[in-house]
């Protein structure tokens, strides 16, 4: 069967039309609805609310918020980075399939960074069942209620994110719709989850 | 040009988006006056300490006894007016190319979310208010119940804010840019922070903690003034007609008040 519009590059099909779409499109000034990066840098301000706080209330009491710190396992929390940054890349992977036109692969990719997100989820749940398995919880003090607060915001944002990917899936899955203009605007919303989470884990893992 | 009456009569006679601008002045009025009697007047916001004892607590009801009666006596006076901006809100959901359950869902929520919101805490206050010399610990009672009242039913405003944002995202009619819908996903995002103020009496998750309260605050001015200026905006572009709405055209809208669009009733 020849298809014009379509050439096979290894494993992938590759659609030319949906490649010369996209780089007819590719002036534009960012991936994605530039209205996402509105909600990215607004999140990015609330946060960096948070975060402040955080620093101010650990500046005045460094020993409690150290003390808690080493209660912490720091391998989930890099564990957990991983994962999100394995699914970061993986949904970076699914965006420039779904340029190139190699939907089937785009779509694995975007599995995958589902997958990644669940295992991400699993291990936080994990790891918060510990944390109060031994007494710690939202109210024992300060440094755990920022703990439990940062990380529960965060899993919420993640929560949201698994919806974002089920648009990105939906998009993806039948040629009657695939717009990557959604596409790369989940795959934002997704990295904004990553990058917050870094963030969150360099102040309450890894600062001392 | 004729005078200003003659221009309010002629509007009033010839707009075709009157009743819109009646809705959306009495939006602006509403929060202006609320901001007012909360802040200024009552002096409940930015809401007192969680963790007053009851003697501290009868004697802040004491400093604001009259600020208390008088400004809330307003508040019950006023709070009609928040028909008109639920109306107006549901209105710019009509609007779109989505189903009306959106309107309605977010019409009902907004409206039952006014009695915990809103009506529960200036009905506590004021009993408390107007007898000073009640049992110190009862007066605690009611002031506890009126601000956990206020701050800790935020989350039923979450739900509102998620529904406005799927209709913005699924709507084909250009009401709103999608970045609105958006800052909605930001604004409920800020009430489920609200939620630890039902564990906390101190620190930065009590009723006026630094994120309880203060970050919160900041987030939902913000998102207030931007939907009475899109508001405002969707009104200059209304065609009262069913498809995509038509751009903005500014010179008109500048060169005379609001109301001042030549569409014919």
């Amino acid at each position: 069967m020849t298809n014009l519009a379509s050439v096979r590059s290894g494993p992938h099909e590759i659609d030319l039309r949906a490649a010369a779409s996209y780089l007819a499109k590719s002036t534009r000034f960012v991936p994605g609805q530039p209205d996402m990066w509105a909600f990215v840098l607004f999140e990015a301000l609330v946060f960096t609310g948070y975060f402040g706080i955080y620093m101010v209330h650990r500046t005045q009491n460094p020993e409690l918020f150290l003390g808690s710190q080493a209660q912490l396992d720091l391998r989930i929390g890099v564990l957990n980075t991983l994962l999100l940054l394995v699914s970061s890349w993986s949904i970076a992977r699914c965006v420039r399939a779904a340029r190139e036109g190699a939907y089937r692969s785009a779509l694995s990719q975007a599995y995958l960074t589902l997958f990644f997100g669940i295992a991400f989820l699993t291990s936080k749940v994990f790891e918060w069942s510990r944390e109060i398995h031994k007494g710690y919880t939202l109210s024992t003090n300060e440094f755990f209620s920022f703990y439990f607060f940062l990380t529960g915001i965060h899993f919420l944002h993640l929560l949201i994110g698994f919806v974002v990917l089920g648009v990105v899936v939906y998009q993806l899955w039948s040629p009657a719709r695939r717009s990557q203009l959604l596409v790369e605007t989940g795959a934002t919303y997704w990295h904004t989850v990553d990058f917050l989470w870094v963030m969150i884990f360099a102040l309450l893992y890894v600062m001392r | 040009m004729s005078s200003p009456l003659e221009r309010i009569a002629w509007h009033w006679r010839h707009n075709a988006k009157l009743e819109l601008w009646i809705a959306w002045w009495a939006m602006v009025v509403f929060y202006q006056l609320y901001g007012l009697l909360f802040f200024v007047v009552t002096r409940v916001q930015p809401p007192p300490p969680a963790w007053w004892d009851a003697p501290t607590v009868v004697q802040w009801f004491n400093d604001n006894h009259y600020g208390l009666l008088v400004g809330f006596g307003i508040c019950f006076l006023i709070t009609g007016m928040l028909g008109a901006v639920n109306a107006l809100l549901a209105y710019s959901m009509r609007r779109m190319s989505v189903s009306p359950a959106f309107a309605y869902s977010y019409l009902l929520i907004y409206s039952l979310s006014a009695v915990p919101g809103m009506l529960l805490t200036c009905v506590a206050l004021v009993v408390g208010a107007m007898r000073p010399d009640r049992n110190p610990e009862l007066i605690r009672w009611l002031y506890d119940f009126a601000f956990m009242a206020f701050d800790g039913t935020m989350g039923v405003f979450l739900i509102g804010s998620l529904i406005w944002m799927v209709a913005i995202l699924l709507d084909k009619n250009r009401v709103f840019p999608k970045w609105f819908a958006y800052l909605n996903l930001c604004n409920a995002l800020t009430e489920v922070v609200v939620a630890p103020a039902w564990i906390f009496k101190r620190g930065v998750f009590a009723w006026d903690g630094a994120i309880t309260w203060w970050l919160d605050m900041v987030v939902f001015v913000i998102y207030t003034a931007v939907f009475i200026t899109l508001i405002r905006k969707m009104i200059l572009r209304e065609d009262f007609g069913t498809s995509a709405l038509p751009d903005l055209v500014e010179p008109e809208a500048a060169a005379a008040p609001p109301g001042l669009v030549r569409a014919e009733r």
